[in-house]
């Protein structure tokens, strides 16, 4: 197969994403509501209780990364939720397509939608809150998306998992999974303030090294970001490997079929 | 045309519920399938039917077994085989808000199509099913027998060197559906493809099976041509006839040939082995009465069937 072929593979679920999203009038909540909401009602929260410049940045970097990671995440997941809701399920997987076609696809179109997103959150906290986010150079800002977006795509895929390996109900998962990442990763605040348990949790989450990386470039800090990229990329390729698995654990259950009826 | 489009032996397959309670579904299936024929797995709902289909697709696997398709092992090709076969199912589904040409887009794409490939085979599918008028149509403001054309639509995009149609006309009109079985013969002739199909419609399976096999509780009970099928099963013609008196009916059973009576007020069918030799001995014990219509049919697959699934 030519290489044009094989790059179609990977944008059908892209495409279809794509298109359903412009139909659909909860996308503009998705994009806008629950953004604006969360990241105004942060910023203004730190106005009410006079918060320095250092706290006002480490809130609104963890407010913008929050939404631009459920917004993302939700698009990788919807490469299997969109086909399981309609019931076509079984039409994607006679075709021969693999894990990494379906997971890549959807998250080209979850990096456009949370660059949207981000860029978006970062123009508002510019004018409202007078936090400048590019304040770092491009680079930085590039690194913190990568991570989110690797994160992002890693709670896609635990999300299809779940689906294939439990059922439609799983489909909770792909909203509920975010929350437990906010509460551990240190989002709103630092994670030394967690419990000891969940403090080794928020180790093993790479996004709390994004998070300390980009925060110090307005914060100065230490950051361990290497740790960060290693968890980041070891994640995906277990995930992936997962995914490929529990596809052919439900061709061998049957789940398949039953998510089509 | 010398390697079998499917060979199966020995297939097995059961489903566990979440409460652990295992179903089994198919019993040690053993099937060669020629790449000339249209076949048919004929059954009751709950046969195995589906399940079946779906093995042969390479959609799911079975427990035990092995399964050759256009001459590869399942297994170890899935990929090119997935690539070689498409399947259409009845009450078909495809994402609810794309239209018919953006979903034809989508599943070509998925199957490696690009460039100009890409948009000339989306308008050729939808030009051979008919589909132009519904070009921009959303899937969920189709009918059912355009969602169906659609998913035959669908199954053809990457040129299949054999297609599966599970249940091809489950919920279409009579109509649409005598429309829908010719354009699966027109595919099957004109295009050289072999045909699967499971139905639990007997007209349909007559129609369009060269050979068929009968599931029953996962086991295949009969298989071979839909003539073979009434023969091998000794389906007598039944004479019907309709009369006026008084008829001894413990009369007519006792007579060679009659291997069952229904009888109704007025009516008799009887159902006779060798008709040609037993027919002259029925119609002289209606001497006492007046018959008003007399006919004789032939056994039809309803027969085959209601015969199998007992």
């Amino acid at each position: 197969m030519s290489w044009q072929g094989e790059l179609n593979k990977y944008l059908a679920g892209a495409y279809k994403n794509w298109i359903i999203s412009k139909r659909n009038v909860f996308t503009l909540f998705e994009l806008f509501f629950w953004p604006l909401i969360s990241l105004l009602s942060i910023g203004l929260m730190t106005t009410f209780l006079r918060l320095g410049e250092q706290m006002v940045s480490f809130l609104l970097v963890g407010a913008v990364a929050l939404s631009v990671l459920q917004v993302a995440q939700i698009d990788v997941a919807y490469v299997l939720l969109f086909d399981m809701w309609s019931k076509s399920i079984k039409n994607t997987f006679t075709a021969p397509v693999r894990s990494y076609h379906l997971i890549f696809g959807s998250l080209i179109f979850g990096i456009v939608r949370g660059t949207v997103v981000f860029t978006i959150l970062v123009t508002l906290c510019y004018f409202f809150f007078g936090f400048n986010f590019l304040e770092g150079g491009l680079i930085p800002v590039l690194i913190f998306l990568a991570g989110v977006f690797s994160v992002a795509a890693v709670i896609g895929i635990t999300v299809c998992i779940s689906i294939l390996t439990f059922g439609q109900k799983a489909d909770v998962a792909a909203w509920s999974l975010s929350g437990i990442i906010m509460l551990v990763s240190g989002i709103y605040y630092p994670i030394e303030v967690l419990p000891a348990p969940l403090e080794v949790i928020a180790r093993l989450v790479p996004l709390t090294y994004f998070l300390e990386y980009y925060r110090s470039v307005f914060i100065p800090g230490q950051h361990n970001l290497a740790i960060g990229i290693i968890l980041a990329i070891s994640y995906l390729i277990l995930g992936l490997v997962l995914f490929e698995r529990s596809i052919e654990k439900a061709r061998m259950t049957g789940m398949i079929l039953r998510l089509s009826e | 045309m010398s390697e079998k489009a499917v060979d199966a032996q020995g297939i097995c397959k059961s489903y566990k519920s979440i409460h652990g309670k295992q179903s089994i579904v198919l019993k040690n299936i053993s099937l060669k399938i020629d790449q000339s024929e249209i076949f048919g797995l004929l059954g009751p709902n709950g046969s195995g039917k589906t399940t079946l289909i779906s093995i042969f697709s390479t959609l799911i696997w079975p427990d035990r077994g092995s399964l050759r398709i256009l001459g590869m092992d399942a297994k170890s090709n899935k990929e090119t085989i997935r690539s070689q076969i498409n399947i259409s199912t009845g009450k078909s589904n495809f994402p609810w808000s794309l239209t018919v040409q953006e979903n034809l887009k989508h599943y070509a794409m998925l199957y490696g199509m690009h460039g100009q490939q890409l948009a000339g085979t989306v308008d050729e599918v939808i030009n051979a099913f008919e589909l132009e008028e519904y070009r921009e149509m959303k899937f969920e403001d189709l009918s059912t027998g355009l969602k169906q054309r659609l998913s035959l639509a669908k199954a053809m995009l990457n040129r299949p060197k054999l297609i599966f149609l599970d249940e091809p006309t489950a919920g279409l009109d009579p109509e649409i559906a005598l429309k829908t079985r010719k354009l699966i013969r027109g595919i099957h002739k004109e295009q050289e493809i072999p045909v699967i199909l499971s139905t639990h419609n007997m007209l349909e399976a007559e129609m369009l099976c060269d050979r068929l096999a009968f599931i029953r509780k996962g086991k295949i009970v009969a298989l071979d041509t839909p003539d073979a099928l009434k023969h091998q099963l000794k389906l007598g013609e039944k004479v019907i006839v309709h009369y006026v008196g008084k008829l001894e009916i413990k009369e007519l059973e006792k007579l060679p040939g009659v291997l069952n009576i229904i009888a109704s007020p007025g009516k008799v069918e009887i159902v006779v082995d060798r008709t040609n030799e037993n027919l002259d001995s029925i119609i002289k014990k209606f001497a006492e009465v007046r018959i008003l219509d007399i006919k004789i049919k032939e056994p039809d697959l309803e027969d085959v069937f209601i015969e199998l699934a007992r």
